[in-house]
């Protein structure tokens, strides 16, 4: 923890900086020069990379930004600056193995390799906002997935019918719901242990504090998620979160997304980017895990083809060269019951396993619209991870078979079909998926299987 | 290619240095101030409309917003003798709500409106409610933007009509509103003017106001 204070308090006494110059004067070109430095391409017949030496040119370049850039507090327009020396003690001191959720629901969560024959650790999430009357049924149905690890629960948008408000009353009450019902949903289903990541619902750091709590909030067994902003900044209030997480002992997953076609430009200065947000959680966000979720400017998703290569390379990269734990999230065009989403979901679990990441699975319909996830599209996801790792799957056999998964689908990302809602997919009731979209999934995965999946079951 | 066409190829590539060269050589051919001006924002709208397509990304996009701006710096004296006295197209005050910190989308609403002759004041994210209305009260702005990207902030952009009307000035504004969970029923319910669904159309949305409240010379 000595560390924390050192690096918050650089928030106020780093090199003064305006936003405005710390993105075109700072960020954009440093990283222009190391793509160019580093000879980052992106290859689009390759979207698993097999290439060793680009995953280590991209940490390279990602561990030179990061150094140089820093990131900048944007409350107090100062530049938190890390020296290489502190990185190198934090990448050697990062455990790389930790026990999360408790009793018998506790779980190993253990860094991976490129190729590696562990599975990844699971977690199940919509990542989606949903209606309050269907919050339980929704959670138990995510909860009950026997691939799940951990579990985040959708986001509640009312509380006893009143509308949440950032900031008041309601969010408190609102948060304290969202805790106590991801807790009941998990001790329903058998698993009152469960590594749980919560509250979505909480936006300020008062209402982060308030659900921490051993007996019906999060405990510190759990995690939260602490977000970063776009891009390499952070606000006074996130640091906040840190020091409490830190004093209360949850885990802290450090929530980044570069935007393909925002600042970081195209898939070379992504890759290097998410790779570098690595860093950034790891020493000034003191997380114990990053959930990675690149996407595309226009289309809120990352399961096309450029999203796909810096996915398998930035996960390639930190952990071909760290211990650092990485969720990779998924991000679908389509939406619940169709094929399309299935397939994109295979792609996303299937690339990020073969190249060492694990899985955060899913969200879906470009992660708009209130209610539109299951846990059949990260059902499917984690299943073909599981399966690639335990099969010994290489990068090159898992590039072949994600060209044939994109081939289902890469046309019509930009025409992808909405689908339909978790209450039409799933039957409230006993929290089961319909015949219809059981039925659906089974069809998928046979075709999947004939792509080469050696399905675990 | 005439200077005047190199002078719009190096805006639109973000060239600056090159911009300000062509420009001073425009100038000095005795081109019209006015039509100076009238090229190089048809220049930046092909730039925006390349970004509805993707043709290209936001860095582009910043470069090319760099580059007309380093031209419009030299323009500025011309500008400001010309009898035709030519105005923004509208003065905007625009930002992200109290409570929120997404601010990408926002950003590019910001670029595109610059880019396209507005005067835009950001006030950045987390911003209050009366905020935005001092603000603009400040720079006597013609239009207010204002950002939520979820529904928990999104009540903020209601509080916002709701103070300017009781404030007595929510006629002086047009107020466009924008985000992903915004949607047209939302924009009525609130009592706002007009839905930003995506960067295009709010351009699109806010010429038309510019043309209405006569600002549209350039
Ligand atoms: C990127 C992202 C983040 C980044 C934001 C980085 C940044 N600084 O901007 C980070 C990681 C920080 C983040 C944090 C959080 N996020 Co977030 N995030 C997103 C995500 C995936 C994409 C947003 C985005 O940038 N889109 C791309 C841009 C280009 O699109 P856009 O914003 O819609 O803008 C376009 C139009 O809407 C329009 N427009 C936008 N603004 C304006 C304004 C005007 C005036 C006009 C005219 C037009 C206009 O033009 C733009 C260009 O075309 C959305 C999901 C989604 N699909 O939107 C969730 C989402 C908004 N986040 C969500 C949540 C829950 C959170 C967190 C609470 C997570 C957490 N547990 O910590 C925190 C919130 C912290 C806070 N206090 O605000 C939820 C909100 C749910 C809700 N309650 O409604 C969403 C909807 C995800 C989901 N489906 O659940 N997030």
């Amino acid at each position: 923890m000595y560390r924390l204070w050192q690096i918050l308090d650089r928030a106020n006494t780093g090199p003064f900086c305006e936003v405005e110059d710390f993105n075109k004067k700072i960020f954009m070109p440093k990283l222009k020069e190391v793509i160019k430095k580093y000879g980052i391409k992106y290859d689009p017949d390759h979207p698993v990379s097999d290439d060793d030496d680009v995953a280590d040119r991209v940490w390279q370049a990602a561990c030179e930004l990061f150094l140089e850039v820093g990131v900048l507090n944007v409350d107090t327009h100062r530049r938190i600056i890390i020296e290489e020396s502190e990185l190198k003690e934090a990448l050697y001191h990062a455990p790389g193995r930790y026990l999360v959720g408790e009793g018998k629901d506790a779980r190993w969560w253990q860094d991976r390799c490129p190729e590696d024959s562990a599975p990844p650790f699971c977690i199940f999430s919509g990542d989606i906002t949903c209606d309050e009357e269907i919050f339980l049924p929704m959670t138990v149905a995510y909860c009950q997935e026997p691939l799940a690890d951990g579990v985040c629960a959708s986001i509640l948008e009312e509380s006893m019918g009143l509308k949440i408000k950032a900031g008041s009353p309601v969010e408190l009450a609102g948060v304290t719901e969202h805790a106590m019902s991801l807790r009941q949903a998990a001790k329903l289903v058998g698993r009152p242990g469960m590594f749980l990541v919560a509250v979505g619902t909480a936006l300020s750091a008062m209402a982060q504090v308030a659900v921490s709590n051993d007996q019906w909030g999060v405990r510190y067994t759990d995690a939260r998620l602490i977000g970063g902003l776009s891009e390499l900044n952070i606000e006074n209030d996130a640091m906040n979160k840190i020091a409490h997480c830190m004093n209360y002992g949850c885990f802290i997953g450090n929530l980044t997304g570069s935007i393909y076609g925002g600042y970081a430009g195209r898939a070379e200065g992504v890759a290097v980017l998410e790779t570098a947000y690595h860093l950034m959680g790891l020493t000034i966000y003191q997380a114990n895990f990053q959930q990675s979720f690149p996407f595309h400017l226009h289309f809120t998703s990352n399961s096309g083809r450029e999203m796909l290569w810096l996915i398998s390379v930035t996960h390639q990269a930190v952990s071909r060269n760290s211990r650092i734990l990485s969720t990779s999230n998924g991000f679908l065009n389509a939406g619940s019951g169709t094929e399309m989403v299935l397939y994109e979901a295979a792609a996303h679990g299937l690339t990020s396993t073969v190249s060492g990441g694990h899985l955060w699975e899913t969200a879906v319909a470009r992660n708009k619209t209130r209610n539109y996830a299951t846990p059949l599209e990260a059902r499917l996801a984690c299943e073909v991870g599981h399966s690639v790792a335990r099969q010994g799957m290489t990068r090159t056999q898992a590039n072949e078979i994600v060209n044939r998964l994109l081939a289902e689908y890469e046309e019509n990302i930009a025409t992808a079909p909405q689908g339909k809602m978790f209450q039409e997919c799933y039957d409230l009731k006993t929290a089961q998926p319909t015949s219809w979209y059981e039925d659906m999934f089974g069809e998928v995965k046979k075709k999947v299987a004939a792509m080469g999946v050696d399905f675990v079951y | 290619m005439s200077n005047m066409e190199s002078l719009v190829e190096a805006v639109k590539a973000g060239e600056e240095e090159d911009a300000v060269t062509y420009v001073k050589a425009v100038i000095e051919e005795g081109h019209e101030v006015v039509n100076i001006v009238a090229s190089l924002t048809d220049g930046m709208r092909e730039v925006g409309d390349a970004f509805g397509k993707m043709e290209l990304f936001l860095p582009e996009m910043v470069m090319a917003a760099d580059a007309m701006t380093a031209a419009m710096d030299e323009l500025k004296p011309l500008i400001e003798a010309s009898a035709a006295g030519m105005v923004a197209k509208g003065t905007v005050v625009i930002g992200t709500v109290e409570g929120d910190v997404h601010v990408i989308g926002k950003e590019i609403v910001v670029r595109m409106l610059r880019a396209n002759g507005f005067e835009v004041h950001d006030l950045g994210y987390n911003v209050n409610t009366l905020d935005f209305i001092k603000k603009a009260i400040e720079v006597k702005a013609d239009i207010i933007g204002a950002s939520a990207l979820m529904s928990t902030t999104m009540p903020n952009q209601r509080e916002l009509v709701k103070l300017l009307t009781e404030m007595g000035c929510r006629d002086d504004y047009h107020v466009i509103i924008g985000g992903a969970p915004v949607t047209q029923p939302w924009v009525e319910e609130i009592g706002a003017d007009s839905w930003g669904e995506n960067a295009a159309k709010s351009i699109e949305i806010l010429e038309g106001i510019a043309e209405k409240i006569g600002k549209n010379n350039v």
